[in-house]
């Protein structure tokens, strides 16, 4: 029913350059995706295409099967929640979610149901009869939160609705934001630069950069099989350690990293049909902070490198341990009781088979 | 000692103020006659230079014409003044800037330099001796659309979208959502447009010469200046007050509004 199609979507403000390109997703029944990307990469300006509030330069949007191309933002069925809440500063609670609904001439009567069930909902009942400016941004977001929903859309909007909340109110509100998506059984599109917000909260994922979808799939497969180098970098924390090299023309199978700190024998590895065409080529291999350990797992192919810690992070349960390899700053994570500090070589194993080689000229994956 | 030099200076300076409008208030209350004496506290207290003032002038229509004309237009301005600002400021159309440079350039434009042709304009459109007169050529005012415009460019984007989400269109956005967020600013442009309408007098004497028409000041500069008032000082000055009386009225309910507004009209960016 509130299935949301982009159809070749782009957007170019005025005469400028377009800022979103040539974007096609096809979003299903209520399903939660993830818009994320770096900032300036065109997350709010496709989500505001979708909303409305800005014109869709080319290309058809589908909502619910209908083009909604020309239809104003208050008839395609939609809600929005902003970044800075945008509530009404002179309206209290209740007329700020009521205020939408009186203009589409609803009964008071139902109006007052429905802003009472959707206040219980959110647990903000005691505060209706407040102004904005006397809330908490936790409280806030509540409220505007509750303004979505009041009007029971098809699909939900979010454009970084938790960047404004500390980080422990952050994690509260993406829990809440969860359970609300399983109770009111609606299509969601959350905006964020935080791929943690993106990974905890996404069905799918859709990565932006320059105004290109990268890749629009679900967070695991983000993780584990990320199409580019590009993605690879961005989801995850820490990010992925990369180092360019090169793979060796003729005999076994090698990648050499180009200042010769590393050589590794790929050709017992689950890489190597992939990486045959590509012998003679620079790639960079990525490998991420948790798969690299001090003892190697029993019957994996797990080649050994020595190295020399520049600084170790404790966070209790960990340690993340950073070093260099050639001239690329890596980090690995580490068990928190090894006893490890500044300057200390030690040894390090590496799953080979958790590696990602990346061609170095398109950047792509190669698989 | 520097605090009390400068509660002097502001004694001073509020004295040299004051003195005159208790000298004028006092004048009229007193008789004609013992004017001369007069210091302080009226002469002879007497009510007759107000019974003259009324019986000669038809004060009462005039000060009707003046709430009148001083009310509409204000409201007008407030009204085009905002659309315009709001335009100016929020909306995306080419030659948006040429138009607001434009309407900073006619605030350069001195009052008697647009004087001949408005007249002849009102002639023309045969408005002469009509409240249109009065009213239309003050209805837009570059003051007014330049606060709107930066009040309404301070005001976040997402306020607009909020609104244009719950289903209002453009007017609605202006004079339901953005209005009560900038009331600073809507009751400065209404103190100083008010003010200016009220105290207006040489345009309504160019193009008003029908007495029943005719607002306060024009007709107190024409009573006094004229020989109705038999060369009558207090009864002049009678006059005046009635027309300064309103005004203090309102300031005394407005005041912390009133400093406001002059302080913030000094175009601060
Ligand atoms: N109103 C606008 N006018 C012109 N350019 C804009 C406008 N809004 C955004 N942009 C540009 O479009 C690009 C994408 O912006 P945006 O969608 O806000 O990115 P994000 O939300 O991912 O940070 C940026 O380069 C930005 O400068
Ligand atoms: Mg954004």
């Amino acid at each position: 029913m509130s299935r949301v199609q982009l159809d070749h979507i782009a957007k170019a403000y005025g005469n400028g350059p377009r800022v979103i390109r040539d974007v096609n997703l096809d979003i299903q029944d209520k399903e939660f995706v993830v818009l994320v990307g770096p900032s300036g990469c065109g997350k709010s300006t496709l989500l505001r295409m979708i909303a409305g509030l800005e014109a869709i330069t080319d290309g058809t949007l589908l909502i619910g099967d209908r083009r909604v191309n020309d239809v104003p933002p208050n008839e395609r069925d939609i809600a929005m929640v902003f970044q800075n809440y945008a509530l009404y500063p002179h309206m209290t609670v209740y007329e700020n979610m009521a205020f939408g609904l009186k203009l589409r001439n609803m009964p008071k009567t139902e109006i007052k149901d429905r802003v009472t069930a959707a206040a219980r909902l959110l647990e903000i009942e005691n505060l209706l009869d407040r102004k904005p400016k006397d809330m908490s941004g936790g409280q806030r977001q509540r409220v505007a939160i509750g303004r979505a929903i009041v009007r029971n859309p098809q699909v939900f909007l979010f454009d970084e609705p938790l960047s404004n909340l500390d980080a422990k109110l952050r994690g509260q509100m993406r829990i809440e934001l969860q359970k609300l998506h399983r109770d009111l059984q609606a299509t969601m599109i959350y905006v964020t630069h935080d791929q943690i917000e993106a990974m905890t909260l996404g069905n799918r994922i859709v990565v932006l950069r320059n105004g290109d979808v990268q890749q629009f799939d679900t967070p695991i497969t983000l993780y584990n099989q990320p199409v580019n180098r590009f993605v690879a970098g961005f989801i995850g924390t820490p990010p992925m350690n990369f180092l360019p090299g090169r793979l060796s023309g003729t005999g076994p199978l090698q990648f050499q990293s180009d200042q010769g700190a590393v050589t590794l024998d790929l050709s017992q590895s689950v890489h190597a049909p992939a990486l045959a065409s590509f012998r003679g080529h620079a790639v960079t291999l990525g490998i991420r902070a948790e798969h690299m350990s001090p003892v190697p797992v029993p019957g994996r192919s797990m080649p050994e490198l020595t190295v020399q810690a520049d600084a170790v992070e404790h966070t209790g349960n960990e340690a993340l341990t950073y070093f260099h390899l050639d001239d690329q700053r890596f980090v690995a994570r580490l068990p928190a009781d090894l006893p490890l500090t500044f300057g200390q070589s030690f040894r390090l194993f590496w799953e080979l088979d958790k590696c990602h080689f990346f061609d170095a000229e398109t950047e792509l994956a190669i698989r | 000692m520097s605090t009390f030099l400068r509660y002097f200076l502001l004694i001073l300076a509020a004295a040299s103020f004051v003195y005159p409008f208790v000298w004028m208030l006092s004048a009229s209350l007193s008789s004609e006659s013992e004017l001369g004496n007069l210091t302080l506290w009226p002469v002879g207290f007497t009510w007759a230079n107000y019974v003259t003032v009324f019986s000669k002038i038809p004060l009462g229509r005039a000060f009707v014409n003046s709430v009148l004309v001083a009310v509409i237009t204000t409201g007008l301005v407030l009204i085009s003044g905002a659309m315009t600002g709001y335009a100016l400021a929020r909306l995306q159309f080419r030659g948006r800037n040429l138009i607001f440079y434009l309407i900073i350039f006619t605030m350069t434009l001195p009052f008697q330099i647009t004087l001949i042709p408005n007249y002849i304009t009102m002639v023309k459109l045969g408005w002469v001796d009509t409240y249109f007169a009065l009213i239309v050529p003050f209805m837009l005012n570059s003051l007014s659309i330049l606060l709107f415009r930066q009040a309404f460019m301070s005001l976040p984007q997402a306020l607009i979208d909020a609104a244009r989400l719950d289903g209002c269109g453009e007017l609605r956005i202006i004079f339901q959502i953005l209005f009560p967020n900038i009331l600073p600013t809507v009751l400065t442009i209404t103190i100083l447009t008010f003010m200016g309408l009220w105290n207006e007098a040489l345009w309504p004497l160019i193009v008003i010469r029908d007495e029943p028409t005719m607002t306060m000041p024009q007709l107190v500069t024409l009573f006094s200046v004229g020989g109705r008032a038999d060369g009558q000082l207090t009864v002049k000055i009678t006059a005046a007050v009635m027309l300064a009386i309103p005004i203090i009225i309102l300031y005394l309910f407005f005041q912390r509004h009133f400093i406001r507004s002059m302080a913030s009209s000094g175009l601060k960016d």
